[in-house]
């Protein structure tokens, strides 16, 4: 196995949706079972990985390559470091608990779990490619699967179905009707996440291709490409070609993260996706816009990014307040849960702005703890979904009568979202906070605000959901019992308290994969004007890879409880 | 100039399928008219069998290298010609299997179906060989007589004849022009064979000449300006004439095209990037916003091809040797997708009894494997990984990247996620929406055997596409010697120095 696990991981999902083609939907068992099984052989293998990753050594390890096309360059070059290993644990993690999730899925199972394998396939895909080509092969390969999941076994919201409309239904396949930003049936959700994901997608593609053009290399091969392209100083329309790349495959990424302006497919996406479906797009599907730009941008146009990386700063301070407040007066338990998670990307960014190894080390960590978190609360909403058949929090209210795990579990989801201590957020936050501080007050202040926030539309959520008077009307609701329902929460809960009481692995190994691209960012003498980054440049004399692990044990253990009694939980 | 027709007799084996094909095409003729009651089925896989044989010929051409010109030039048989006809053979067979439920429909001449479908694939065979404009117009009209007749063959039906009469009275249009350009080119020139055009000068008469020729070819591939009469052509015409016709001539035609710009023009590239550039963002733009309000797939179908062929422009834009290659992957990917969705459209249309995208509502329920299919197939047209259509997409704008056609690849990939929307409104119409007759739809068996070497088709070159671009990278090679050094890059790029 050891060296081939990354082919395991990725291609045990699609041959267990090849497998489904050939199982009728009228043995709901075996379906599930082949789904389950794809899933756990691709999660095993994503524990291995995540445990057999050489922190020490660091870069990329477990690499394969196989030449694809001589003609344009193209290799399956897989491999990952410690950016991408704890994502790909942590979509394994996701898939597995999601077909969980979905397991009383009955009207077209088989279908289901083949596009829920592809989509979770897909994106794994993204975490592990080293060859630009196959990144946007799989970024884009997980989009169409969104569509038919969030269309075929997705919900309108409550609005839609009050909605009318003069010409009767026929009207909703028009472009009037995509337009009409106050739809809200599942049908127009779906059209808008991919037509919103395809049109930036294609920014960056474009990106991707200008990089190919001006390398000169014929190659499409990210390590090939970070140390031979030389894509710097080319005028080009009033400005240098690297800014435009860079901005191209920026905001062709940060629309999937979703950052403040591009975010609005976002929620609409989450509230009409089935549980299992929000908790892949909640929880890896939007972190492939920051592993992305991470891998694209941060590891061929280093020195860009550092010019450039203050406009995600200022951004992040919009998606941060901007999804806390929309949250906070949401109505719906999916688009809280949905706007959280688009204000906590805000996090993420603020921690890759500001490009040291605390802050960005703290934001692939928050990637991982937000996966986690946001995965139970959305599993927990489609429980409650399924069971009272409606997202409305007002018209819901005492359910932790009729169901005692989920509202503890979901008390714990909340705990994590907020970044708790003995939480894997909390780490994340605290590290992103410290490591910004620096750099950007102001944002770190407003980040204090959005935890603030997310504190107050949780606790409001979860009142309304569980606690106060309870509707009879939903007095049939009943709780997960079996073990096949509360398995997914409880692994969840498991590896988000788990990593949070003992997160040396998770740091040594993100850490390796952070020392030498902040290293790299932050090296490299500036070629254009510069002359303010000379605070972080002081921080580049740190070797790389080799020494991490002994600054990690010194240097990392004291900050947590340091500041987690300055800020009083 | 002088017309030898002094050929050695081992000459003609460079015919050798051309002519097997004709003798297989009297032979069906015959069969018919002699054994009246014979069902026409089997004189489709009689026509079938003699394909296929060819086919297996021009496939020992291929790996023997054997290639040649006859007639003074006027026939030349290389790589790329082969590849052509393997192309327009491929589509000639699977058109085939899918009609043979559909010609229960025509009330007479059933039989001669078959036959006038090979003879337009022979006339195809041609086009694609045509080395001088004596030798294109002929074969080009060759093949578009047997289409004249096969797209109004439902007689009874008004739609059929009205496409059948646009498609007649534009096609002999396109027929003057194109003899006109010739005279034209030949007045200015005095040279028929393209590779002799090559040290011409730009004179007006030849670039009026020229263009006159383009616009014929334009109309044959269905290139904006020239675009009136696809969308009723492939609405009223029977589906499996639509099929054929919205793959074989065109890819007989961008052959044809190949050959003129970079052999015969290959020098006068700075000229005709421009006009291309124009039919190329003309044809995607125009086609993809039309699409979006069809209501009938047969039409949404034709603006989709419209589309395609802007697509397929932008590789001839780009005038390189990977540009061609380019055109050749993405022509092959296109024959599968699109033979496949017509496919199931005939396949449902046979079924429910009609065309109205209306009418595919819950087909997912109706019949898994024909809507799978479909949706397969049109997320290859719309270029969606890891589908054919996508790697085709992404060869032609890495070409064109390379040439510095940055406006045409930013239009190309808007049009794809405009495109994405109109495929998608299929799609939903056939998974998201609940079917109003939820019976099940039945399949025959060629029609199934079609779809699944779509399926397979799409699937393969897209999951595995260099078996495929080594052949196109070798079929084209011919060009590398007339391909001129590539255009200076538009943007102006290291004029400030480093």
């Amino acid at each position: 196995m050891g060296e081939y696990a990354l082919l395991y991981i990725l291609f045990a999902p699609f041959a267990g949706a090849l497998a489904l083609i050939f199982i009728s939907n009228r043995q709901p068992l075996l379906v599930r079972s082949v789904a389950a099984s794809a899933a756990f052989v691709s999660l095993l293998a994503s524990l291995y990985l995540f445990y057999a990753y050489d922190p020490v050594k660091g870069g990329f390890q477990f690499v394969q390559k196989y030449e694809w096309s001589k003609q344009l360059g193209i290799s399956l070059h897989l491999g990952v470091d410690g950016i991408g290993t704890p994502l790909v644990l942590a979509s394994s993690i996701l898939l597995f608990a999601g077909i969980f999730v979905s397991w009383h899925i009955k009207d077209r199972a088989k279908e289901f779990y083949i596009w829920l394998l592809i989509l979770a396939a897909a994106t794994i895909g993204v975490f592990m490619s080293l060859d630009l080509f196959f990144l946007y092969f799989f970024y884009e390969m997980s989009v169409i699967p969104m569509y038919l999941l969030l269309g075929m076994w997705g919900s309108h919201t409550k609005k839609y179905l009050e909605m009318t409309d003069s010409e009767g239904l026929k009207l909703r396949d028009s472009v009037g009707f995509i337009l009409n930003f106050g739809s809200n049936s599942k049908e127009y959700a779906a059209m808008k996440l991919v037509l919103f994901l395809s049109a930036f997608a294609v920014a960056a593609l474009m990106g991707i291709l200008l990089i190919y053009k001006y390398s000169g290399l014929n190659t499409f091969d990210i390590l090939v490409l970070r140390e031979q392209a030389n894509l710097m100083n080319i005028p080009v329309l009033g400005t240098t070609l690297d800014k435009i790349i860079w901005v191209l495959v920026f905001f062709g990424f940060a629309s999937i993260a979703p950052l403040w302006p591009l975010h609005s497919w976002s929620p609409v996406g989450h509230a009409a996706a089935p549980a299992a479906t929000s908790m892949l797009h909640a929880g890896v599907l939007m972190k492939l816009g920051h592993f992305s730009i991470i891998r694209v941008a941060f590891e061929i146009l280093p020195e860009t990014t550092r010019e450039l990386m203050p406009i995600a700063a200022v951004l992040c301070m919009f998606s941060i307040v901007y999804g806390g407040f929309v949250a906070f007066y949401a109505k719906d338990t999916k688009y809280v849960i949905g706007y959280s998670s688009s204000s906590h990307m805000g996090y993420v960014f603020l921690g890759m702005a500001a490009l040291n190894y605390i802050s960005l080390s703290g934001a692939v960590i928050y990637m991982f703890a937000h996966a986690m978190a946001t995965g139970m609360l959305f599993a927990m909403a489609g429980w409650v979904y399924d069971q009272t058949h409606t997202r409305d929090i007002p018209s819901l209210g005492g359910l932790s009568n009729k169901m005692p795990f989920i509202s503890v579990c979901f008390v714990v989801g909340c705990m994590a979202s907020i970044g708790m201590p003995g939480t894997v957020n909390f780490i994340a936050e605290i590290m992103i906070i410290v490591g910004s501080w620096d750099k950007y007050p102001l944002q770190v202040v407003v980040a204090m605000l959005g935890i603030v926030l997310t504190l107050a539309y949780l606790f409001k959520m979860m009142r309304g959901l569980f606690y106060g008077p309870m509707n009879q009307k939903y007095s049939h609701a009943h709780d997960a019992i079996s073990a096949v329902d509360r398995l997914p929460l409880l692994i969840m809960i498991s590896i988000s308290i788990g990593f949070g009481i003992f997160p040396m692995r998770l740091y040594d190994v993100v850490r390796s994969g952070v020392d030498p691209l902040v290293a790299r960012i932050t090296r490299v003498v500036p070629v254009a004007q510069t002359h303010e980054e000379s605070g972080v440049r002081s921080e580049a004399v740190i070797p790389r890879t080799t020494s991490t692990v002994p600054v990690v044990a010194s240097k990392l253990l004291p900050l947590p409880s340091q500041v987690s009694r300055g800020e009083g939980e | 100039m002088t017309f030898s027709l002094n050929f050695a007799l081992s000459d003609l084996l460079l015919l050798l399928p051309e002519i097997f094909l004709t003798c297989w095409l009297c032979v069906v003729l015959i069969v018919d008219f002699s054994f009246p009651r014979v069902p026409k089925e089997r004189l489709a896989y009689l026509s079938v069998a003699g394909l296929v044989v060819t086919l297996g010929c021009l496939a020992w051409f291929d790996m023997n290298h054997v290639s040649g010109t006859l007639f003074g030039n006027m026939f030349v048989l290389d790589r790329m010609a082969i590849f052509f006809k393997i192309v327009i053979l491929g589509a000639t067979i699977l058109v085939i299997l899918a009609s043979i439920e559909y010609v229960n429909r025509f009330t007479l001449f059933r039989g001669e179906y078959y036959c006038l479908v090979v003879m337009s694939a022979l006339g195809m065979m041609f086009m694609v060989s045509a080395n001088d404009l004596l030798s294109v117009f002929v074969s080009l009209e060759f093949a578009t007589l047997g289409f004249y007749v096969l797209v109004s063959y439902l007689r009874d039906d008004l739609a059929s004849n009205e496409g059948g009469l646009k498609f007649f009275i534009l096609g002999v249009l396109a027929a003057g022009l194109l003899a006109y350009g010739i005279s034209l080119v030949y007045g200015e020139t005095g040279k028929l064979v393209f590779s002799d055009m090559a040290s011409a000068q730009p004179t007006p008469g030849l670039i009026i000449g020229f263009l006159l020729i383009f616009a014929a070819l334009g109309f044959k591939v269905g290139a904006v300006p020239f675009h009136s009469w696809i969308p009723d052509t492939y609405h009223g015409a029977p589906t499996p004439v639509t099929t054929f016709l919205s793959i074989a001539p065109k890819a007989a035609a961008f052959a044809i095209l190949l050959r003129i710009f970079l052999v015969a023009l290959g020098t006068f590239k700075p000229l005709w990037v421009v006009l291309l550039v124009a039919v190329s963002i003309l044809s995607m733009t125009y086609a993809n916003i039309v699409a979006i309000a069809q209501r009938n797939i047969k039409r949404l179908l034709a603006y989709s091809g419209i589309a395609q062929v802007g697509n397929v422009f932008i590789g001839l834009a780009a005038g390189t040797k990977m540009g061609n290659d380019a055109i050749l992957f993405y022509l092959l990917a296109y024959l599968f997708a699109n033979i496949g969705a017509f496919a199931v459209v005939i396949a449902v249309s046979q079924a429910i009894g009609t065309d109205e995208i209306e009418d595919y509502r819950g087909l997912g329920r109706r019949s898994p494997f024909l809507a799978f299919a479909m949706l397969l197939f049109l997320l290859s047209l719309a270029g969606v990984p890891p589908l054919a259509g996508f790697i085709g997409k992404l060869y032609i704008f890495v070409a064109a990247i390379k040439e510095g056609l940055y406006t045409l690849i930013v239009v190309g990939l808007i049009n794809i996620v405009i495109s994405m929307y109109y495929y998608l409104i299929v799609v939903k119409q056939m998974y998201i929406n609940e079917p109003i007759d939820p019976s099940p739809i039945a399949i025959s068996g060629p029609m199934k055997t079609v779809i699944y070497v779509g399926l397979a088709g799409t699937l393969v070159i897209g999951i595995y596409p260099q078996p495929f671009t080594d052949w196109v990278v070798s079929a084209t090679l011919m060009f590398a010697n007339f391909i001129g050094p590539s255009v200076t890059v538009v943007l102006p790029v290291h004029s400030l120095g480093s």
